[in-house]
């Protein structure tokens, strides 16, 4: 079992009603693996990610994580089971702290029976130490995230998904609208989950993200896989050229 | 120290309002008129915070004022009747608890966004009120138990101040301490981003609602006992002094999200307001139009949560 895929996806379909978002779609998610997913406009890839972290039910098709078959009824129950998912927009509550991002939905608290009340400092503590594995120099774990930079928000997002010791971390273009220097820095976000030996499905429009962190790459077209490959020697510019071929 | 701005501007700006009239408004100091005040500010204040649960969780509860109403009317009948003072305290906060759920059912079960579904139950309630006293209202002889419980005093302290910081603490730890608190925050700030870390969302509105018709259901308690009387529409006044409790109160302390200090300080406020201008001889039409500044101004400077409960139509 720790040697097959940690992610399998078999004859995935989405259909939004006349609209056939993916058509059938095999994929093997390698253990450890940064996997880019490429493609043109509205080629599937939120919809694949959506499917395969319970944000949305397959059509058809069936999900296996460490080779046994699932069907999440959330991306909560996803959580539970080590796959997190980054959503580009709706990630973060931006007038919420920093560590209210990180625990949302996983406050921790402390007291007796029903008598409950959220420990506060713990979280402080918790979340300043998540992001110090990410490199993150954010020390202020009462700020509001909406005075925080671009990368520093895909920090705490991550920082969420570590909370859950996450092995398999979903991002849906963790990089568009960022600057230069913030796309970088979430590179290296990604490469510091790869180097903990977790698992990453990237997808992106920024085929300079692909050639920095992934592995290997698939290209989807129309709802359905047009390429899969390592990304060993492509450039940049090959890429762009794979994806323009298969969307034609 | 624009941070500082920010956060106590309004605050300061009240406490110097407050301050203006201790040394001007004559008898505005007197210790009897401060507790007048205070006493003033609980029903206020428990309407108001009951508005900001449901805010908090990123709905507009606009029939608070009409649950209210309805369920003075409720205590009243049930007291008049002969059941007694518990009865009718009970029957009230039920009244007021069971019509927050059915906002809660309407909003999340049948999907009607709280801006109509709250302005259809609060003409159901008061359409229920006057059903209930054929328009006339319960006064007559209210059992001092009943009373007593606003108009009495425990070890000294009026017992509608004990209420209020009763309500304020209940309100304070619920949503700063407990999980449920942070979960209606995170409700209420990002609905998607709280369903997708695994929050409740649908059960968390119908908690903020729910507590805003409870809420509704004490304060409604409270004002039938210190009035001795219990007439449809008795708490439609409050309506709009509330929600400016609210709005003025989200440009303090935590700007932008509605918050119980800067609620209750501003209720208090207001009523601070209203009592120092009739004591200095304002007309009382002038306390309307400072309200209305109040909830503009209030909303202009920071609303982001109220336009987007609102404009989610
Ligand atoms: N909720 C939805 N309802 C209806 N159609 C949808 C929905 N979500 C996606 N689609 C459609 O499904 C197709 C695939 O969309 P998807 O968002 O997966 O594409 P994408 O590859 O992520 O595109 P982009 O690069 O623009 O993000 C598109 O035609 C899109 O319009
Ligand atoms: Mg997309």
């Amino acid at each position: 079992m720790s040697t097959g895929p940690i992610l399998a996806l078999r004859g995935l379909a989405k259909r939004y009603g006349a609209v056939e978002a993916l058509r059938g779609v095999d994929l093997d998610v390698a253990r450890g693996e940064v996997l880019a997913i490429c493609g043109d406009n509205g080629a599937g890839k939120s919809s694949l990610l959506k499917v395969a972290s319970g944000a949305e039910p397959p059509s058809a098709g069936e999900i296996s994580l460490d080779g046994r078959a699932v069907s999440f009824r959330s991306p909560h129950d996803a959580l539970g089971m080590g796959l997190a998912t980054i959503y580009q927009d709706l990630a973060l509550a931006p007038r919420l702290s920093i560590a209210q991002n990180v625990y949302m939905g996983s406050e921790l608290t402390r007291g007796v029976g029903p008598l409950r009340l959220l420990d506060k400092a713990a979280m402080a503590r918790g979340a300043r130490a998540l992001l110090a594995r990410l490199n993150s120099t954010l020390d202020d774990m009462a700020a509001p995230v909406e005075h925080l930079s671009g990368g520093q928000r895909q920090a705490v997002a991550i920082a969420r998904a570590l909370r859950w010791d996450a092995r398999l971390v979903l991002m849906d273009e963790p990089t568009a609208a960022l600057g230069v220097r913030e796309s970088a820095q979430v590179r290296e976000l990604i490469l510091r989950l790869k180097q903990e030996g977790r698992t990453v499905v990237l997808v992106s429009h920024d085929m300079r993200d692909v050639v920095a962190v992934a592995d290997r790459v698939v290209i989807l077209a129309g709802g359905r896989k047009a390429q899969e490959r390592p990304v060993d020697g492509l450039d940049a510019t090959d890429l762009t050229r794979l994806v323009m071929n298969a969307a034609a | 120290m624009r941070a500082v701005v920010e956060r106590y501007g309004t605050a300061l700006a009240g406490l110097a309002l407050i301050v203006f009239f201790l040394v001007f408004a004559p008898n505005f100091a007197a210790p009897a008129n401060l507790i007048n005040v205070v006493k003033d500010t609980c029903v206020l204040a428990l309407l108001a915070l009951g508005f900001g649960f449901a805010l908090t969780a990123g709905e507009l509860d606009l029939s608070f004022a009409d649950v209210a109403s309805f369920a003075a009317v409720m205590a009243g009948f049930l007291v008049q009747a002969g059941h007694g003072a518990a009865a009718g305290a009970a029957g009230a906060v039920t009244a007021g608890l069971a019509l927050g759920l059915v906002n809660g059912a309407v909003v999340t079960r049948l999907n009607v966004p709280s801006l109509i579904a709250t302005l259809g139950l609060a003409a159901v309630a008061r359409g229920l009120a006057f059903w209930i006293t054929q328009g006339v209202g319960f006064t007559g002889r209210w059992p001092t138990a009943f009373t007593g419980l606003a108009r009495g005093t425990t070890l000294g302290v009026p017992n509608l101040a004990l209420w209020l910081i009763g309500a304020t603490t209940f309100a304070w730890v619920l949503l700063k301490w407990t999980k449920a608190g942070a979960h209606l925050a995170a409700t209420g700030e990002a609905g998607e981003a709280a369903r997708l870390a695994g929050v409740d969302t649908p059960r968390m509105r119908r908690l903020g609602l729910a507590l805003s018709g409870a809420f509704a259901g004490l304060a409604a308690l409270l004002l039938a006992a210190n009035l001795s009387s219990a007439a449809p529409n008795m708490a439609g006044d409050f309506f709009l002094y509330a929600v400016a409790a609210v709005l003025l109160g989200m440009t303090m302390f935590e700007p932008g999200r509605p918050n119980v200090p800067g609620t209750v300080f501003a209720a208090f406020t207001l009523k601070a307001l209203g009592n120092g201008m009739v004591l200095m001889g304002a007309p009382y039409y002038a306390q309307d139009v400072a309200l209305g500044v109040i909830i503009v101004a209030s909303v202009a400077v920071s609303g982001t949560i109220l336009r987007k409960a609102a404009f989610r139509v």
